[in-house]
């Protein structure tokens, strides 16, 4: 193992020993919650930013991905009984599937007319669910209870979001370094030039797409059965989309360690915010006018911008 | 055959109404190249304008018109020169400006929540609540007057991009900014002065909407969804398709509505879009290179 792996190593470590605590001492299960959140949104950022950072195709629709899962899950283990071990990454196969002929038609524009058609595909798929009654239209889907002790309960849940939030970073990461990557971030920069030097830019940009989808999907998988309840209007959220792409817009987009940095500092204001301030409407607005402020003056976010002043730390270097 | 026709004819008198909510986001488009994610939540503003004028002041919601589209051009054209007009000639300049105006969408969607909590809204004057009866047929009277005044306001935008000298120069500069600016128009202006107007277009139409359809703060993602689609089916940046698109999408989805229920008319809008993005990503009347 070379020096640079260590930091991530250890902190995985740290990571999955730290529920110990919980079932040794107890009196985690706050901060067992609030990682929990924090490694959904690495997964998810990292995830929309395989297309969205790295293809340069911006999508404000992936929250339906997010649906998508948790109701996959949750018609698995309801109708058909699947332990919840299984239904979660099946939720991620659902995503790619269906993510893959959504991609097709969505892939057939690019620029504003593909963000319109990611908005009106979220749109489109949560008139769906709250229309199918036998998922519990618009009321919404009361998922069986998990079978465990309080004190323990949360523990599967943190160390499935750890496995989808460890897996989508590596996905990043080692598309970043491969040749897919590289055609990616050509067809950011200019996707004519990119198709005339031989990049199939069509299957690239599918692959992205259908790949973004899946750990999103394993997320709301996973956090569909975690909640134990299903609602249209909770999971296919714009609000969520719109998180997803303030993190990776604040951590810096097409960069691997950028969405994790994102996904960290957000979720950590949100608390802050929520519990100084309280739940108001003015979070939104705060949201809104943070991501204002970035765009304008940090487009390539923190670590984007901390890398072109030669000043990023070595352990957040992933590439 | 008459059911069928009353459908029609309510679809097409809301028609003019989503022409005129989509016109000022055909307009920005045209001239700045802006999809304006934050069009709709202008609209939902307006709207709670008009319900407090109406509320506190009884002021006719039409007439609140008046005061609503001087508020919105003063909004707009400052979100303009604060915003957009900074990043005009920026290499990313689209995917910016889409992400800048989600983000202002944000802003706009939680101040009026905070303001005005979620609470469901609607200004009720007399003729919301009215409707014509023309033989076998009932016109309401709400849906009329409005479409009849988005008709009159789209008529007067129409003539001044005709037949004023601003207007030709806006018309100028949608053409082709660099020779616009090359044959001496004064581009930043007219695109602060667009972006005003497009703003207090959505003011009026949120005037109109405020005794149409009930509204609360989130409701503006609903219609921008919309109003993306019937834009799309227009083909961007041109006023007739806009025009046309409102009108067969008001009445497509009126005819889903009385068929399928209420649940599923907004649907008619998105599954348009995947249509066309399919068929003629382009749009009806729009150029091939647009998008």
């Amino acid at each position: 193992m070379t020096r640079r792996a260590l930091v991530p190593a250890a902190l995985v470590v740290a990571l999955a020993a730290f529920p110990l605590l919980q079932l040794a001492v107890g009196g985690f299960n706050y901060w067992l919650h609030m990682l929990l959140i924090v490694f959904m949104y690495i997964a998810m950022a990292s995830s929309w930013n395989l297309l969205g950072g790295y293809a340069g195709y911006i999508s404000l629709g992936h929250s339906a991905f997010y649906g998508i899962g948790g109701y996959a899950t949750g018609a698995l283990m309801t109708f058909l009984g699947v332990s919840p071990l299984w239904s979660a990454p099946l939720a991620g196969v659902a995503g790619f599937a269906i993510g893959l002929p959504l991609g097709l038609i969505a892939l057939r524009t690019r620029g504003p007319a593909f963000i319109i058609s990611t908005i009106a595909l979220l749109m489109l798929a949560r008139l769906a669910l709250d229309n199918t009654e036998s998922l519990g239209g618009a009321n919404g889907l009361s998922l069986p209870l998990p079978d465990l002790p309080a004190a323990t309960q949360k523990v599967p849940f943190y160390y499935g979001m750890l496995a989808v939030a460890i897996a989508a970073v590596y996905t990043s990461y080692r598309i970043r370094h491969a040749k897919l990557g590289l055609g990616l971030r050509a067809i950011a920069g200019d996707e004519v030039k990119a198709e005339a030097a031989g990049i199939p830019t069509a299957l690239y940009k599918i692959v992205a797409f259908a790949l973004s989808a899946v750990f999103i999907a394993i997320a709301g998988g996973i956090w569909g059965d975690y909640n134990t309840y299903l609602k249209p209007s909770d999971l296919f959220q714009i609000r969520i989309s719109a998180q997803i792409v303030l993190m990776a817009i604040l951590g810096g987009r097409a960069t691997v360690a950028g969405p994790v940095i994102g996904a960290i500092v957000l979720v950590a204001a949100d608390e802050l915010a929520v519990a100084k301030l309280g739940a108001t409407e003015l979070n939104l607005a705060a949201k809104g006018a943070v991501m204002i402020l970035i765009l304008l003056a940090f487009p390539d976010g923190i670590v984007g911008t901390l890398k072109a002043r030669g000043r990023l730390p070595r352990i957040l270097d992933w590439g | 055959m008459i059911d069928q026709l009353q459908v029609v004819i309510l679809g097409a008198t809301l028609g003019g109404v989503y022409a005129l909510m989509a016109a000022g986001l055909t307009l920005i488009f045209g001239v700045m190249r802006i999809v304006n994610i934050a069009h709709a939540a202008f609209i939902v503003l307006a709207a709670y304008l008009s319900f407090w004028a109406f509320t506190l002041y009884h002021i006719d919601p039409i007439a609140s018109i008046a005061i609503v589209m001087p508020i919105l051009f003063g909004l707009g054209a400052a979100a303009y020169r604060l915003l957009f007009a900074r990043i005009a000639d920026s290499r990313r300049h689209s995917e910016m400006t889409v992400l800048l105006t989600f983000a202002l969408a944000l802003v706009i969607e939680g101040v009026t929540g905070f303001l005005f909590t979620g609470v469901f809204r609607t200004t009720t004057p007399d003729y919301a609540s009215d409707s014509f009866e023309l033989g076998p047929f009932y016109v309401p009277k709400g849906q009329l007057y409005a479409t009849a005044l988005s008709l009159v306001l789209l008529g007067a935008l129409l003539g001044f991009l005709r037949l004023t000298r601003t207007g030709r120069a806006i018309r100028a500069t949608m053409q082709n900014r660099a020779a616009a600016q090359l044959v001496g128009v004064n581009v930043r202006r007219i695109s602060t002065l667009t972006f005003g107007i497009g703003t207090a277009l959505a003011g009026a139409s949120g005037a109109l909407l405020s005794f149409l359809f009930p509204f609360f703060p989130a409701k503006h993602w609903q219609w921008i969804a919309s109003l993306l689609a019937l834009i799309v089916l227009g083909g961007m940046g041109s006023l007739l398709g806009t025009f046309v698109g409102a009108m067969l999408l008001s009445i497509a989805s009126a005819v889903v509505n009385d068929r399928y229920g209420p649940t599923w008319s907004p649907a008619t809008f998105f599954l348009a879009l995947f249509v066309i993005l399919l068929v003629r990503p382009h749009g009806l009347f729009g150029k091939k290179a647009e998008l």
